[in-house]
């Protein structure tokens, strides 16, 4: 990060994250640490560790979902022979969070709206033991493509996809919406996007996606919306705008395994809902993982 | 995407004169696309979110002859129960099949030349190729092969 980025960045983070600031400058140097999901659509998740354990790969249990796990040999684990099979995916242990947290069931119809490239879509999958329905839509055609091959090779077959703006809404509803929308990325190691000017700009995409999804949602069905920034205006002022603006309601979390805090009240002089803290946050600098913030 | 729904029966009488397997397809719905390829889908899609998905599962392709090609995913579902026009590769010669690369067989197990094989390496399968006179050439998409200059472990 150049100097300017940083001063810009320190100014905004540091009241709001106080002592923590530190942990999330460690992550942001030391970069996410390489994470697998079994594939349980295609392999029992405990011959899989076997397997790659077998192949000298160290494997360390996600506290928070039991079938992934970190992997200390990153060079290698996208070369073996179960990779190419479908046997796991590859991704941040932090996006395993809300599929856990949408928990769709085999008998659900789930849209998720920006699924590219599709680790949380192929996820939700494989917790649906591919029944059910998701209907999986992303605005860019190339995206779209890393999507359908990620779903080919692990061997998903209740997903429909196609290109659709999610700030329109689609003719239908379903029980669970997944809305892991486009931000800047404060809480990632990839900040190229980051300045106040794009904050204001993806907070206001934000909205209107959350938008949409209320008006597909079903009576008593449930909305997860995540970010991997750290941005008030990207997190807690879009679940603000959910309450104040749309009328829904957030459902308070929990998430074995993982520590977070919650929701900020609280911003520039701008008071939240009182239900927004029931949102969780997390900075994961001690296992260097993404920042998210959700709320259902 | 423009397909057509088939009884899964065709393709399962398809893979059994092919790979000797009987599985059943009996959970999914089976469809065909004008260039021949077969996909599968969940049972309960909606029809007309059938038409407008840019997916269906690649499951394989029909060739002449009442010959059918499977993707690695195909050959996943029907390799278990399979009993003929497999080709069981070793370590070096498995790690050049996921290249894309021509591989040779260290067994053959009911095959004929020309015909397509299932390539098994222990008890997993790899996808399918076309057995020729001492080895069995690839067609791993060129998406999902691993690349050459990546050591694979």
């Amino acid at each position: 990060m150049g100097a300017m980025l940083f001063k810009s960045f320190e100014e905004k983070f540091r009241p709001i994250l106080k002592d923590e600031f530190p942990r999330l400058v460690e992550y942001l140097s030391a970069g996410p640490r390489q994470c697998i999901r079994a594939n349980t659509l295609k392999v029992d998740a405990k011959e899989l560790r076997k397997r790659l354990e077998e192949k000298g790969l160290k494997l360390e249990e996600v506290p928070w979902y039991k079938n992934a796990f970190f992997v200390e040999a990153q060079e290698k684990v996208s070369k073996t022979l179960e990779y190419f099979l479908g046997y796991y995916f590859i991704q941040d242990a932090s996006s395993l969070v809300p599929p856990l947290l949408l928990d769709p069931s085999p008998t659900d119809a789930v849209l998720d709206l920006c699924a590219a490239p599709g680790s949380k879509t192929t996820f939700m999958a494989e917790l649906m033991q591919n029944k059910g329905l998701i209907v999986a839509v992303d605005m860019e055609t190339k995206r779209l493509k890393a999507l359908s091959s990620n779903l080919q090779k692990m061997g998903v077959t209740n997903t429909i996809v196609f290109r659709h703006d999610g700030r329109k809404a689609l003719d239908m509803e379903f029980d669970k919406i997944l809305v892991d929308v486009p931000c800047t990325g404060s809480g990632t190691t990839n900040l190229f996007f980051w300045s106040n000017k794009a904050v204001i700009k993806f907070s206001n995409l934000q909205k209107a996606l959350v938008e949409s999804a209320s008006k597909m949602l079903r009576e008593d069905g449930s909305i997860v919306y995540s970010t991997c920034s750290i941005d008030p205006e990207e997190n807690e002022a879009v679940i603000d705008y959910a309450i104040t603006q749309l009328g829904l309601k957030v459902e308070k979390v929990h998430v074995p395994g993982l520590k977070y805090r919650e929701g900020l009240t609280e911003y520039a002089g701008t008071r939240f809902a009182e239900e927004v803290k029931d949102c969780i946050r997390f900075i994961l600098s001690t296992i260097r993982q993404k920042d998210f913030l959700y709320a259902s | 995407m423009q397909v057509k729904k088939i009884s899964p029966r065709e393709v399962e009488e398809l893979i059994k004169e092919n790979y000797g397997s009987e599985i059943s397809l009996d959970n999914f719905n089976v469809f065909i696309r004008k260039d021949q390829k077969i996909f599968l889908a969940s049972k309960g899609l909606p029809a007309p979110l059938i038409e407008k998905s840019d997916y269906l599962l690649h499951f394989g392709t029909i060739k002449k002859n009442r010959k059918i090609q499977l993707s690695v995913e195909g050959s996943q579902l029907v390799g278990r129960t399979a009993s003929k026009n497999i080709a069981v590769l070793d370590e070096e010669n498995i790690s050049k099949f996921v290249e894309g690369l021509s591989a040779k067989p260290r067994e053959l197990v009911g095959c004929s030349i020309g015909n397509f094989v299932l390539v098994k390496h222990g008890n997993d399968f790899y996808g399918s190729g076309v057995l020729r006179e001492g080895y069995v050439e690839g067609y791993i998409p060129k998406e999902r092969r691993v690349m050459k200059e990546m050591k694979r472990i």
